[in-house]
């Protein structure tokens, strides 16, 4: 294998290339779903149990998709959430969901990028990000909008995945990059600093391995799927499905052994 | 003295029945030793414990897939004595019926050592069995319906219901009512060996008006069909599957499992349900000890979890334990269930197969506890219908949903493939397994009773919960209705209560009076 053909089947160049030209964000939703994260609703209550949502609180909900979590908030724990997103699309959906269930007077939802959050400074008491901060280019920017919009004392949620790219075995080279692609994702102790520089005061790092193992074991019946159905047109784009089990067997070994997570971060904003 | 530690968690109270009486009395279920147990007494009779489910764990995590009730349109009782006396259906039932089952005859073709109906040779030619006629199968019919409007699925059982004359006419009945699909359960014999009725059940099964077959099938082996069925009905078997397959029949391969019998053909029937064209789906039911059966320690008696456990051990390269959800329809203990895509044969080069539930996230839509918003309650609605007593493949409903449930994939047209379009041309190569525990004399729970819905009308016009049917003393109860002969109580052939036991003429237990 030369160093530019990685372990599934997919070269480094054009990797490097799908990002660019949004590929990855497609395959990544026939894998997975466009609003997909790990864990589903459970953690999604976990993560709001843990920075103490409270009725009547302001809640923003970076990259909120169509608006699951959002309305979830706004419903069962009674918050008054502004959901912003890059996709219009998705924003509209939201705002038809919210709607729909009666919620339209608690979750708005606005078009907006996460490193220019379209909200004023300190107006906020929470916020929370799913699965999203690994996708974001310039983490550190994001992490900064978060700071500002939070009131001193409020409280930040977020969950994503993890990976120690230097650590993964070496046929996982392919799918570490694939991931990278997907999600910039980076290990726990990066993430506290970006957030930490932020101004910000990491409270708790959980990590939730089994919602990563789920994660896993979708993908792998996705494309057992895809093989059944799309076989010729998922190869001409590379995927080569005689190496994709033995990757994703990898990928369940690095997840048991630490090097792939999923992790619950919170954090808050001093009141100084 | 030191005070000492009970040996078990106290889980609930409940209400069940003494086996040997069939009066209502109080019962407890317990957690203890990783399993959980119905415990009761008698005031007559004594102590009664029966395993109830082989996983504590599981039992309690099955319990947030419990579904609000729908109120039927029409009740049949009134409450007077409470659950389980006033069947039924009463207004405190808190499920309408999902699938009615009419018994059309209580004689058979088989004289098996296991039926939980206490049917068989006897029963047709003696002095209590009985067989209904068209006009009494129009009135329950019409009974389903009003209490229904548009029933999913109306199941005709025996006895054997193809040896009744009128069986085709039953049929006719069912379809020209608003009756979604027609499900026969049988034994075979008839369809191995009766082209002609194999071919009218075939034209009867058309587009809006399914008919499917509900096929009695334990096992592969001699020895299983020997000790369940006391005859080796295996060919016979092949040719009733043939012969469905010739005429575009689908069939549910349904296997009772009992223990030390069958417990290790799990894997291989659903192996043979994947490789026949006309079978779609599977139901492991574990022996319901009413009626007719082997002797038995309900202490130790195969539960639905033992049976899930078993599939994960005996086809581990196609299924786990979290392939399956419980139902939450009914209550969430009683069944659970799967689907799988499916291409090819199994044994083929490129035999694919995908359990459904790996594809989403079911517990973001069936955790009722939990999810009062869910993320699309369209999606919710289709698995609801999939995950139910009334789904049965091939019907254009699960048909419906399941192209449905691909809307929850999320990802249309994402690299040039619609997932979507793509799937709706592998429907028709989706699998149903199902593993269903029914109560009996000793397992009975009131409060899973009484979120039943699954029925057996009666010809007087009742739809009583099929596990109170079996149980409580209906079934004998119909029985001397319809014969004018008095009917004994029958008794679980339990090994606790072998000094009680004498044998009746057919085989099943009673306590002389």
């Amino acid at each position: 294998m030369t160093t530019h053909e990685l372990a599934n089947g997919l070269d480094a160049t054009q990797v490097k290339a799908c990002c660019a030209t949004g590929y990855s964000s497609d395959l990544v939703s026939l894998l997975l779903g466009s609003s997909y994260h790990p864990g589903g609703t459970t953690l999604t209550r976990r993560l709001l149990d843990a920075i103490g949502l409270q009725t009547g609180e302001r809640l923003v909900d970076v990259a909120c998709g169509v608006g699951t979590t959002s309305l979830l908030a706004a419903q069962d724990y009674g918050a008054l959430v502004d959901g912003v997103d890059l996709s219009e699309a998705n924003v509209k959906l939201a705002t038809g969901a919210a709607v729909a269930t009666d919620l339209a007077d608690r979750a708005t939802f606005h078009h907006g990028d996460a490193e220019a959050l379209p909200l004023s400074d300190g107006g906020w008491d929470a916020i929370i990000c799913e699965c999203a901060l690994c996708t974001f280019p310039d983490k550190p920017i994001a992490a900064r909008e978060m700071a500002r919009v939070l009131r001193p004392g409020g409280r930040l949620g977020i969950s994503d995945i993890t990976a120690h790219r230097d650590r993964l075995p070496a046929e996982l080279t392919g799918i570490a990059a694939w991931v990278a692609c997907i999600a910039d994702a980076r290990p726990a102790e990066e993430y506290r600093d970006i957030i930490t520089a932020a101004g910000l005061r990491v409270t708790t790092i959980e990590h939730h391995t089994p919602a990563l193992e789920r994660m896993i074991t979708q993908i792998a019946a996705r494309l057992d799927l895809l093989k059944m159905i799309a076989r010729p047109r998922l190869e001409a784009l590379g995927v080569d499905f005689d190496r994709t089990g033995p990757v994703l067997e990898t990928a369940r070994r690095a997840a048991r052994g630490g090097m792939l997570d999923y992790v619950l971060i919170t954090a808050e904003k001093p009141c100084d | 003295m030191t005070t000492r530690d009970r040996d078990e968690v106290f889980l609930e109270l409940t209400r069940s029945i003494c086996p040997v009486c069939k009066q209502t009395i109080d019962a407890e279920v317990n957690a203890r030793d990783d399993q959980v147990f119905l415990r009761k007494r008698c005031p007559e009779h004594g102590e009664f414990e029966a395993r109830v489910y082989g996983d504590a764990d599981m039992y309690v995590a099955a319990q947030r897939f419990n579904k609000p009730g729908t109120r039927p349109l029409q009740t049949q009782t009134e409450v007077k004595d409470g659950c389980p006396s006033d069947c039924g259906l009463c207004p405190e039932h808190k499920q309408h019926a999902c699938l009615g089952i009419i018994e059309v005859n209580t004689g058979c073709n088989l004289d098996c050592p296991i039926c939980f109906a206490d049917s068989g040779s006897l029963r047709e030619k003696g002095p209590d069995g009985y067989s209904i006629t068209l006009e009494q199968c129009a009135t329950m019919l019409d009974v389903f319906v009003a209490a229904e409007g548009e029933p999913e699925v109306v199941m005709f059982s025996g006895g054997e219901p193809t040896i009744h004359k009128d069986i085709l006419a039953m049929v006719d009945l069912a379809q020209e009512r608003p009756i979604n699909a027609v499900n026969l359960n049988t034994n075979g014999l008839r369809l191995a060996s009766d082209k002609t009725f194999v071919t009218e059940l075939g034209r009867r099964n058309r587009p809006g008006r399914p008919v499917n077959v509900y096929l009695q099938f334990d096992g592969l082996e001699k020895e299983t069909h020997l000790a369940i069925r006391g005859r080796d009905m295996r060919e016979i078997k092949q040719r009733a599957l043939d012969n469905c397959a010739e005429v575009g029949l689908t069939v549910t391969l349904v296997a009772a499992i009992e223990k030390d019998i069958n417990e290790h053909e799990i894997g291989a029937v659903i192996r043979h349900g994947l490789a026949h064209p006309a079978a779609r789906s599977v139901v492991f039911q574990p022996v319901t000890h009413s009626g007719r059966h082997v002797e038995f320690d309900p202490l130790t008696r195969l539960t639905n979890s033992d049976v899930l456990h078993a599939i994960g051990k005996q086809v581990p390269e196609w299924l786990t334990v979290d392939d399956f959800f419980p139902v939450p329809c009914c209550a969430p203990t009683c069944r659970s269930v799967t689907y799988l895509l499916t291409q090819g044969s199994p044994g083929d080069p490129d035999f694919g197969l995908v359990p459904i539930p790996r594809l989403l996230q079911v517990e973001d839509y069936l955790d009722y506890v939990a999810n009062r918003v869910v993320p699309d309650y369209e999606i919710r609605e289709a698995l609801e219908k999939l995950w139910s007593a009334s789904a049965f493949i091939g019907t254009d409903t699960s048909d419906d949903r399941l192209t449905k449930i691909v809307d929850a994939l999320d990802c249309a047209d994402a690299c040039g493939v619609n997932l979507p379009v793509a799937l709706a041309t592998i429907t028709e190569n989706t699998f149903m397994i199902v593993v269903q525990d029914f109560l009996d004399p000793y397992t009975l729970n009131v409060r899973q009773l009484m979120k039943c819905c699954v029925e057996e009308i009666t010809p007087d016009g009742r739809l009583v919960p099929f596990c109170a049917y079996n149980s409580v003393g209906y079934r004998e109860q119909v029985r001397a209705q319809m014969s004018g002969v008095e009917v004994a109580d029958v008794v679980p052939n339990a090994i606790q209560l072998q000094p009680l036991l004498v044998e009746t003429r057919y085989g099943s237990k009673q306590v002389p009076r």
